[in-house]
């Protein structure tokens, strides 16, 4: 009776399979790289911790604490970097994991959704009409919806710019070989030069870097909110989809 | 002269390899007794049966006051500069010497004359600025004694006369627009750019000293109303750019005894620099590095870090984002450069410094962004974009409140009307 009497209500409720466990490790590692690489990005841009021996030396707002003793002792810069290198190194791994499964994974693969071909920019459309009127929900499907699918391709675009610029950075230390081998520093140069030429040298190229990480910041509070408004309008449980992989399916909308 | 450089390009791949024996041949004996055949060749063409081959130097030295003990002191210095086996320091000596004798043509076009200013005027020369004083000029503005149309003639003959092997140095940007008008030389009054093509065409080997002949420097600056440019943007052979501001004179020696013992352009980075000179990156090589890595930053002129020469990357230093030898070659007779006297440094090696590179005195992070009608630093446009983006996310929150509750109301008033009308109907519905 009660069962019956949801089901009028909600409507029927079904299970749709959304993230696989490798596409859920993958977001976390991406987040906690990224979150990394925002602050310690921040802090190579301009360091914002001092350390001295004398509090006048490092009177920033945590002045004292921070009062590190000998030179030697205090390589906060090179943790900073070595930290921001670590989360690039990761970012690296996963965007070529992702750019793989984007094509040839057997659960989704993202090109069935982000391709704009055909209906997906009449699909895009409807649902950026639908955030607006909060009518005609389009209905939730096997994929991801192709508004969802566009915006993560242009933020998987920005990462890759940034992961080019940032290699195009870390080469600038090279003087033609490398530990691993002479084709290391070639292949980043190789593949990376053209940012010098495009932005206007490796000023240009910084200044690049830190713009992207802006309009990151700006895609992970816009991520944040879209996904935490669809699962209080929706009531379909979007929210859940990155931590245990399913999604409800609802065939009955309260927003109409 | 120029053939032997095409053959390099396909052994420099992948990125660059260095060779210590510039790929004269891969025998160490052979690629030593090439050079000797060249210097021997060289001295017989400069000295010929004059007597003053072993005195030459001597000459010039004893008036600077240099000793023969300096004087080798200081070709130890450039061989290792050069990156060259220690057994190429005599060679370096002797390419020194025939150096003095090569003829050589110095063009100043758009600039300062820094570059010139800087080797003439030295108090203390070093051996490198005596032999830039001492090298046989045939033509130089700043220094020549003839004048008018002696001087026009002066520079044609040494064309003529000396038909691709004469050394071209170039100083200052050339000016491009309105056909080169902005820049005329001369009693004939021709255009720098004229001026520049053709000595260029014959040179033996071209070298555009400091960042103006380099890149086009501060006259190429934005908005760069004489359209000026490169020295290698207006010919079609091979330039070597020794950029700075000024040239350090190492760099220009250097080039030019290479120059004479191999015969060929030494290898070039991908901005036309000798790779002995510019390889490495200021910051790494910075002896204030340390302070960068611990995090021990100048912050005011004059603060307590700055007396401990602490890492000026907070007051500007464009080390990180520049490639040059000061740091190890050195200025003002070797003993100083930027960062060693305090300041940081202002990438004068880089292209476009003027225009790239400011502002000097602040991190990279402060410089503003060139976008028409915005002037603002790359975090204070993020914050306002991120504010905007914010703003807009608190409306659609705040709008979806509003609506939502209306359709609530909306809904329950049908459901109110539907239920009065459907009322009955629905409790026999359910009865049975």
């Amino acid at each position: 009776m009660e069962n019956k009497e949801n089901e009028n209500k909600y409507g029927e409720i079904k299970l749709v399979h959304r993230m696989t466990v490798i596409k859920r490790i993958i977001h976390w590692v991406f987040f906690l790289a990224i979150i990394n690489n925002i602050i310690t990005g921040f802090y190579i841009a301009y360091p914002f911790l001092f350390f001295g021996k004398t509090p006048a030396q490092a009177d920033s707002l945590s002045s004292g604490i921070l009062s590190s003793g000998e030179t030697y002792q205090a390589f906060i810069m090179t943790w900073m970097r070595y930290f921001h290198f670590m989360g690039a190194v990761l970012i690296d791994v996963i965007f070529i994991v992702w750019l793989y499964l984007a094509f040839f994974s057997w659960k989704e693969p993202l090109y069935k959704s982000f391709i704009p071909f055909g209906d997906k920019m009449v699909e895009a459309w409807k649902m950026i009409k639908h955030y607006f009127t909060l009518k005609n929900k389009p209905e939730t499907g096997r994929y991801q919806d192709s508004l969802n699918a566009i915006i993560f391709t242009i933020f998987h675009l920005l990462i890759l710019l940034q992961m080019l610029t940032g290699l195009q950075m870390y080469v600038a230390s090279f003087t033609g070989t490398s530990a691993v081998g002479a084709w290391w520093p070639w292949l980043m140069h190789f593949s990376t030069d053209w940012t010098l030429v495009v932005f206007g040298g490796l000023t240009g190229v910084t200044l690049v870097h830190l713009f992207i990480m802006w309009l990151i910041i700006i895609f992970i509070a816009y991520h944040i909110y879209i996904e935490v408004w669809r699962s209080i309008m929706w009531k379909e449980g979007d929210i859940l989809i990155p931590f245990g992989g399913y999604k409800y399916l609802r065939n009955k909308s309260e927003t109409e | 002269m120029d053939n032997g450089n095409d053959n390099r390009s396909k052994e420099n791949k992948p990125g660059f390899k260095w060779d210590p024996l510039r790929f004269i041949a891969k025998n160490p004996d052979e690629t030593l007794k090439k050079v000797d055949g060249r210097l021997d060749k060289l001295e017989k063409e400069c000295f010929g049966d004059k007597k003053d081959k072993n005195s030459n130097l001597k000459n010039i030295f004893d008036v600077y006051g240099v000793t023969r003990r300096d004087f080798l002191k200081w070709t130890a210095f450039l061989t290792s500069a050069l990156m060259l086996p220690y057994v190429f320091k005599p060679r370096v000596a002797r390419a020194a010497n025939i150096l003095t004798r090569t003829p050589f043509i110095w063009l100043d076009m758009a600039d300062c004359m820094g570059n010139t200013e800087a080797f003439i005027r030295t108090a203390h020369p070093t051996p490198a600025e005596i032999i830039l004083n001492y090298v046989s000029v045939n033509y130089m503005e700043s220094i020549m004694a003839p004048a008018g149309y002696q001087a026009e003639t002066r520079r044609t003959e040494t064309v003529k006369k000396y038909k691709g092997k004469y050394i071209l140095v170039v100083e200052g940007a050339i000016p491009t627009g309105m056909n080169g008008k902005f820049l005329t030389i001369g009693a004939k009054g021709g255009t720098g750019l004229e001026i520049a093509k053709e000595t260029a065409k014959n040179a033996g080997v071209i070298i555009a000293v400091g960042n103006c002949a380099s890149y086009g420097g501060i006259p190429a600056a934005e908005p760069n109303p004489t359209s000026a440019v490169g020295l290698s943007s207006v010919t079609n052979r091979r330039v070597i750019n020794i950029p700075a501001c000024p040239a350090n004179p190492v760099n220009v020696v250097g080039t030019l005894v290479e120059y004479i013992l191999i015969g060929k352009a030494p290898q070039i980075d991908g901005l036309g620099r000798p790779l002995w000179a510019y390889s490495g990156r200021l910051h790494d090589n910075c002896y204030r590095r340390g302070h960068f890595e611990a995090g021990e930053y100048v912050r005011h002129w004059g603060d307590d870090g700055a007396k401990k020469q602490y890492c000026l990357y907070m007051m500007g230093c464009k080390g990180p984002f520049t490639w040059n030898n000061c740091t190890t070659a050195e200025y003002n007779q070797d003993i100083s450069f930027p960062m060693r006297a305090g300041h940081g440094c202002i990438g004068c090696s880089q292209p476009a410094f003027w225009d790239r590179m400011t502002p000097f005195e602040k991190p990279n992070a402060d410089a503003k962004i060139i976008i028409p009608g915005i002037e603002a630093t790359v975090d204070e446009f993020g914050v306002g974009l991120l504010g905007v983006a914010g703003a807009g996310i608190a409306a659609h929150a705040i709008y979806t409140g509003v609506k939502k509750n209306k359709n609530k109301e909306n809904r329950k008033d049908k459901e109110k009307k539907e239920s009065k009308k459907t009322a009955p109907k629905n409790g026999s519905d359910d009865s049975k």
